[in-house]
């Protein structure tokens, strides 16, 4: 499908040149909500909150928010995390490729580091139905639950996409935005467990290409 | 007219796209939300960009959706306005069951630049999104487009599955 196909789709094709003037009238009779100016010594308490809360932040949470990290890091954390995460049988680590101007959230590589693990125990849990191995598929069903629980964690409503949570090597987390990926996740995997792989097999197939 | 009236005139004109996104996204009343829209934009016309409003207008639009929905969503689940909530449009089966396979975040930004016309520059602006991740996200929701639709022609496979 490309974009055509999915425009020639939209079920409301036309917009509908609407000219309500009796609307505008009402809507212009009304008061604008100007932004009020604040009064300069709440402008100074709140600064003074603001200041008092990034010094009473660790230097770590700091230099989480403010430091992108380069490539050396970013692969050190990727190749880190291999060590405390497990992949199936017969999978291996993908090479991670970055670029060397590129900067990176701070833990981004032990993030990419779940997202392979992740998809790799999906594909395997997909070959394990079509094959009928009711042991591979109940393993792999466990290590997925437990890379959603252990090494998934859900960025704070409204924040910006590169937020990161403070750095934790042995715990490599990805982080997913709070837009429902989460659990969308859970109800891909609790439908595979309960016969209907379909989402989960859908997901092998757009993800798991390497 | 004063310059304020003549300014909002110019972003009343948008007021039929509005009404046709709310319509898109099965909002209960799409014309009272695009015109509660409108209200706000009035209300707020120093908030609204003056070079060009519509990514705002439907980032507003987006989040009336988000609090309808949320009046009528259960407890614990999520709201989603990258979809109708019922069945208020009519949309092709395959491409209806396809998009929904999508996660919100990304049938919004195929949305937004397939059915209301947006620029990918003023779709990402609309979302909140540097022109660039919108970019990557375009093209990735694109891709999980076409998976999901070449896997919902295959024909149905019966598994067994068990529980672990």
């Amino acid at each position: 499908m490309n974009m055509d196909q999915l425009t020639a789709a939209n079920p409301v094709p036309s917009v509908p040149a609407l000219d309500d003037r009796a609307l505008f009238e009402r809507i212009v009779a009304l008061p604008h909500e100007r932004g009020r100016r604040v009064p300069r010594k709440r402008t100074a308490i709140v600064l003074a909150f603001a200041v008092a809360a990034v010094l009473a932040s660790t230097t770590y949470g700091v230099s989480s928010w403010l430091a992108a990290v380069k490539p050396p890091v970013t692969l050190q954390e990727y190749s880190a995390a291999q060590r405390y995460l497990t992949l199936p049988p017969g999978y291996t680590w993908p090479v991670l490729h970055v670029d060397s101007n590129s900067v990176t959230s701070p833990g981004a590589g032990g993030g990419h580091a779940v997202t392979v693990a992740m998809v790799d125990w999906e594909c395997y849990w997909v070959s394990a139905i079509r094959s009928h191995d009711a042991t591979a598929q109940g393993r792999a069903h466990a290590e997925l639950k437990t890379l959603l629980h252990d090494n998934t964690v859900v960025a704070p409503a409204g924040a910006s996409e590169n937020w990161s949570p403070p750095v934790d090597a042995r715990q490599p987390v990805q982080v997913f935005a709070d837009d429902g990926g989460y659990q969308y996740k859970e109800r891909m995997y609790a439908a595979a467990a309960a016969g209907d792989p379909t989402l989960l097999m859908q997901s092998c197939a757009v993800n798991g290409i390497r | 007219m004063s310059d304020d009236e003549a300014r909002f005139s110019a972003i009343f004109r948008n007021l039929g796209a509005v009404t046709a996104y709310a319509q898109r996204r099965g909002s209960r009343d799409s014309e009272a939300l695009a015109a509660e829209v409108m209200t706000i934009a009035w209300r707020r016309l120093d908030r609204v960009p003056r070079d060009d409003p519509a990514p705002w207008l439907y980032a507003t639009a987006r989040n009336l959706l988000l609090a309808e929905r949320r009046g009528t969503t259960a407890v614990g689940e999520l709201p989603d306005v990258a979809m109708p909530a019922s069945e208020p449009v009519s949309l092709d089966p395959a491409i209806d069951r396809a998009l929904r396979a999508l996660s919100p975040k990304d049938r919004e930004a195929l949305l937004l630049v397939a059915w209301e016309d947006l620029t990918p520059a003023q779709a990402a602006r609309a979302l909140g999104m540097n022109a660039t991740a919108f970019r990557v996200r375009l093209l990735r929701a694109r891709r999980r487009l076409q998976a999901a639709l070449a896997d919902d022609a295959r024909p149905p496979v019966t598994m067994e599955v068990e529980e672990a």
